[in-house]
């Protein structure tokens, strides 16, 4: 019953914040200043009647919401509009049938747009994720079961100074080692291999992603290390722990039955936060090595000033991070039952 | 983890391996790999807005005219045109035997349609400017397009050259505001293979083009976002041709015996500018205007003054390390004959300066080295602001910040969001001084349209210059059929904003451009502009043998 309830008490606050966040969104990007038609303006090729046009397409003829015209210039309204016919109701209607708006830029459906870019954030971040909270969370016990030996802090030396390096300009010192061992530094794929039989096509792809993959395992693994290794740390200071031992049991049963479980919960918590932004992509990265991925989306959106794109990027960072909260906040409470009673 | 590795491993290796079997197998074709830092924004050619995207559909498109790298035009779809005794009606010959790259023949009848697209798709952002003139478009069965405009121009070749020929057979069932276009299916002398956005474009020859086959197989454009990058995808051999670097990354490039560096006006020549608020109080647009500006930007003397406070050289050395060239007008040094090269820009001289603000009446009353103006009431500090997207305006805000200090001018600088830089820029005037710039259409008509007195309620008009005469001859020029009469008009144009200091020009920026001579050669380098990728270029280039 009591389980029920946490589950129900989760869910619900999610939903809540996203719908704060729907708001925010719609808001914020109308506070900015920004508008396809006014862009054009300053060119004289652009007349009167095709600005018109471009606004109409935006729905931006619309007053943002009933009583306001615009938010930036402040521009006060007729309040009694039909709310269905302001900008704001028509976004969440179109939400509510899965449309995202249309690019100022490209003049393409967001919703089209971010379905293509996901999958390559997912691909290259889901990779870079798995691979660095491997070698981070194995690289944690080792430095923790050999804690205060030299291989110790030589892996916390090494860790905290993997995980302070700034991504960009590690990016960049890889991109520039990598083109001269031959590794490709641009794009997911070699473009005009379309074509080509599948097994090239991946090992293409694989190829490509090698030198995102390795910037984004040495700045994000040294973070899982260091967690892991505090976090074993306090678990083999325990009393159970002293007892396992003088039962006789080997270093690896100690480890795998009777402290990993406990030592986990932090990582668990970061693994959760961190799969919530593996949707935002590494913006930096992906900028650097022209990643075709969501964060590139936001880096292009952000220089072109598009913004129906980044507010359907936002929007989607948002669920995922939401969404990823609440898978942890729900396998919490499948670790550690207690979380529930709280 | 290790079975992650080994796979990875194991791929790569995968990968190597065929693309060494694929280098050692029979006739490959020829692909040059182009790298640039943008992407076209549409396929859509009345849709789009970029550069990239104009230079996509040169390649894959015919229009009417073809621009040359020296700046003038050579008739491309059509073999002969005639023009009226009235310079009305231009009746156009196609060429027969034109085929789209689907098969299907190209006629006057897709010209026709294509040109009424254009003008009456009302939402496309430039089109409506390139076909404001015509009045009657027709298909004579001969395979001749007739074009009766509405009053004589002198520069309709530069109102069909961006006029690309679409096939009938395809927009005519698709909505011309929508349709992505992704296809391209055009007559040009390359045709669509795939394109990805942000990520490649990649082009095919079209065998059967009617000016000649193009020698490379391939052309790939492929989109770079960090120009760190570029560099190194060229000097690895990555790409075959950047068309575009950091200044920083020229000497470098150069000492690479397989790297070709060129520089050159752009294909579209850009001016950087001093935009100087000048509107007059009765000019302000009674609806938008907030006409905030300085009053002592108003004064001829002040604006002289700057100007000799300028050091053009040195800002060119230090913001473009050399590649660009001090500028006098908004017409620039790219437009090949309108650009007035007899004026003689006003030489840095900072005693000048002094002496020119001194006598006019700019006296530093109170001591604190910024100079008031002659009733004492405001001392010339002004604001300048720039768009904040912008790499250089930066390094140049601070040189003149440097330089008009020498001569007692003191400037707030801010960077501003470009949209909020169009809302205090024009038709509101709520700014003294903006650092921005332009991209030239190959006729000088638009930018002379700029400093005209109608255009100052449009918001096209930045400075809120206005003088009658200028006005006038901005009239006849666009009427002139002439051209060495229409070339004095507009030389005259230039020299009347010149003396009246409207803009300060600090220079025209160059493209520098770099190709791996070690693989291709035939680029077109000996012209006024440099754009290796145009289509007149890529259509020559060959592989070194």
């Amino acid at each position: 019953m009591n389980r029920y309830r946490y589950l129900l008490q989760k869910t619900g606050w999610a939903l809540l914040t996203i719908l704060f966040v729907l708001v925010l969104n719609f808001f914020l990007f109308r506070i900015l200043p920004g508008d396809p038609a006014r862009a054009l303006t300053r060119d004289p090729r652009m007349k009167a009647e095709a600005r018109e046009i471009l606004r109409v397409r935006f729905g931006l003829d619309k007053p943002v919401i009933n009583c306001f015209e615009t938010l930036t210039p402040l521009k006060l309204g007729d309040c009694r509009v039909n709310p269905l016919d302001t900008q704001f109701f028509i976004y969440i209607k179109n939400l509510l049938q899965g449309e995202l708006g249309i690019s100022y830029k490209t003049n393409r459906p967001v919703a089209d747009i971010l379905a293509e870019r996901l999958w390559n954030t997912v691909l290259l971040i889901g990779a870079g994720q798995i691979l660095s909270i491997v070698v981070g969370v194995a690289f944690g016990v080792f430095a923790a079961w050999k804690a205060r030996t030299a291989i110790d802090y030589g892996a916390l030396i090494t860790g905290l100074v993997a995980w302070s390096l700034p991504t960009f300009w590690l990016g960049i010192i890889l991109l520039f080692w990598g083109s001269t061992q031959g590794f490709p530094i641009g794009g997911k794929a070699t473009p005009g291999t379309g074509a080509y039989p599948l097994l090239y096509q991946i090992g293409d792809v694989a190829n490509h992603m090698i030198l995102p993959t390795l910037t984004y395992i040495i700045v994000y693994m040294g973070e899982y290390m260091l967690v892991m290794r505090s976090s074993l740390l306090d678990v083999l200071a325990e009393d159970y722990i002293l007892t396992a031992k003088a039962k006789g049991l080997s270093a690896f049963q100690i480890l795998k039955d009777h402290a990993m479980k406990n030592a986990m919960l932090p990582i668990v918590t970061l693994i959760a936060i961190n799969l919530g932004f593996t949707v935002a992509g590494a913006v930096q990265i992906e900028a650097v090595f022209s990643w075709p991925g969501l964060g590139g989306a936001i880096f292009e959106a952000v220089e072109s000033r598009d913004y129906p794109l980044l507010q359907g990027t936002f929007l989607l960072i948002a669920v995922s991070v939401i969404l990823a909260n609440l898978i942890a906040d729900l396998t919490y409470s499948y670790l550690d039952p207690r979380v529930q009673t709280e | 983890m290790k079975l992650t590795v080994k796979f990875v491993v194991l791929l790569t290796i995968a990968a190597l391996a065929l693309s060494a079997c694929g280098a050692l197998g029979q006739s490959q074709p020829v692909v040059m790999r182009i790298g640039w830092a943008g992407s076209p924004d549409t396929l859509n050619p009345g849709a789009a807005v970029l550069t990239e995207a104009y230079t996509i559909f040169a390649l894959v498109y015919d229009a009417m005219y073809q621009l040359q790298l020296d700046g003038t035009f050579k008739l491309n779809l059509a073999e002969s045109v005639s023009v009226s005794d009235d310079g009305l009606v231009y009746t156009y010959k196609i060429r027969d035997g034109v085929k789209f790259h689907d098969g299907q023949p190209l006629t006057a009848e897709d010209v026709v349609f294509s040109y009424l697209l254009y003008q009456n798709t009302e939402g496309y952002p430039w089109m409506g400017n390139y076909t404001t003139y015509f009045e009657k478009i027709e298909a004579t069965p001969n395979n001749e397009v007739v074009i009766t405009l509405s009053e004589p121009i002198p520069n309709i070749d530069a109102q069909l050259v961006f006029l690309y020929v679409l096939p009938k057979h395809i927009w005519e069932n698709e909505d011309p505001l929508e349709f992505e276009n992704v296809a391209a299916v055009g007559s040009g002398p390359f045709k669509m293979v795939e394109y990805k956005p942000n990520e490649f474009v990649h082009l095919a020859k079209n065998p059967d083009y009617f000016g000649g086959a193009p020698k490379v197989d391939e052309v790939i454009f492929q989109t770079f976002e960090s120009q760190d990058a570029l560099v190194q995808a060229i000097k690895t051999g990555q790409v075959d041709m950047i068309t575009e670097m950091p200044a920083t990354a020229v000497e470098t490039l150069k000492q690479d015996p397989n790297i070709e560096v060129v520089t050159g006006a752009p294909f579209a020549p850009s001016v950087t500018d001093v935009i100087i608020n000048q509107v007059l109080p009765e000019n302000c647009p009674p609806e938008d205007g907030l006409c905030t500006g300085h009053p002592a930007l108003l004064d001829r003397n002040v604006r002289l003054a700057l100007a000799h406070a300028t050091d053009k050289q040195k800002i060119i050395d230090v913001v473009l390390l050399g590649y660009g060239t001090p500028g006098t007008t908004l017409i620039p040094d790219g437009l090949g004959i309108w650009y007035n090269s007899s004026i003689k820009d006003y030489p840095y001289d900072v005693a000048k300066a002094n002496q020119i603000l001194d006598d006019a009446g700019y006296k530093d009353v109170n001591g604190d080295g910024i100079r008031e103006t002659p009733d004492g009431s405001r001392s010339l500090t002004f604001r300048i602001n720039w768009p904040s997207d912008s790499i250089d305006s930066p390094r140049l805000a601070e040189l003149l910040s440097e330089m008009w200090g020498q001569v007692g001018v003191k400037l707030e600088a801010q960077a501003l969001d470009p949209d909020t830089l169009t809302s205090v820029c024009c038709p509101a005037f709520d700014f003294d001084i903006i650092i921005w710039g332009w991209g030239s259409d190959p006729d000088p008509n638009l930018l002379l349209s700029v400093m005209t007195t109608d255009e100052i309620p449009t918001g096209s008009s930045e400075t809120g210059y206005s003088n009658p005469e200028y006005d006038d001859l901005y009239r006849q020029q666009a009427s002139e059929l002439n051209l060495e009469k229409r070339r004095a008009l507009v030389w005259k144009m230039q020299e009347i904003v010149f003396n009246d200091v409207v803009y300060i020009i600090p220079y025209y920026e160059q493209n520098v451009q770099a190709f791996r001579k070690d693989r291709f050669t035939g680029f077109i380098l000996d012209q006024p502009k440099v754009e290796l990728s145009d289509v007149t270029s890529l259509i020559r280039v060959e592989p070194v043998r």
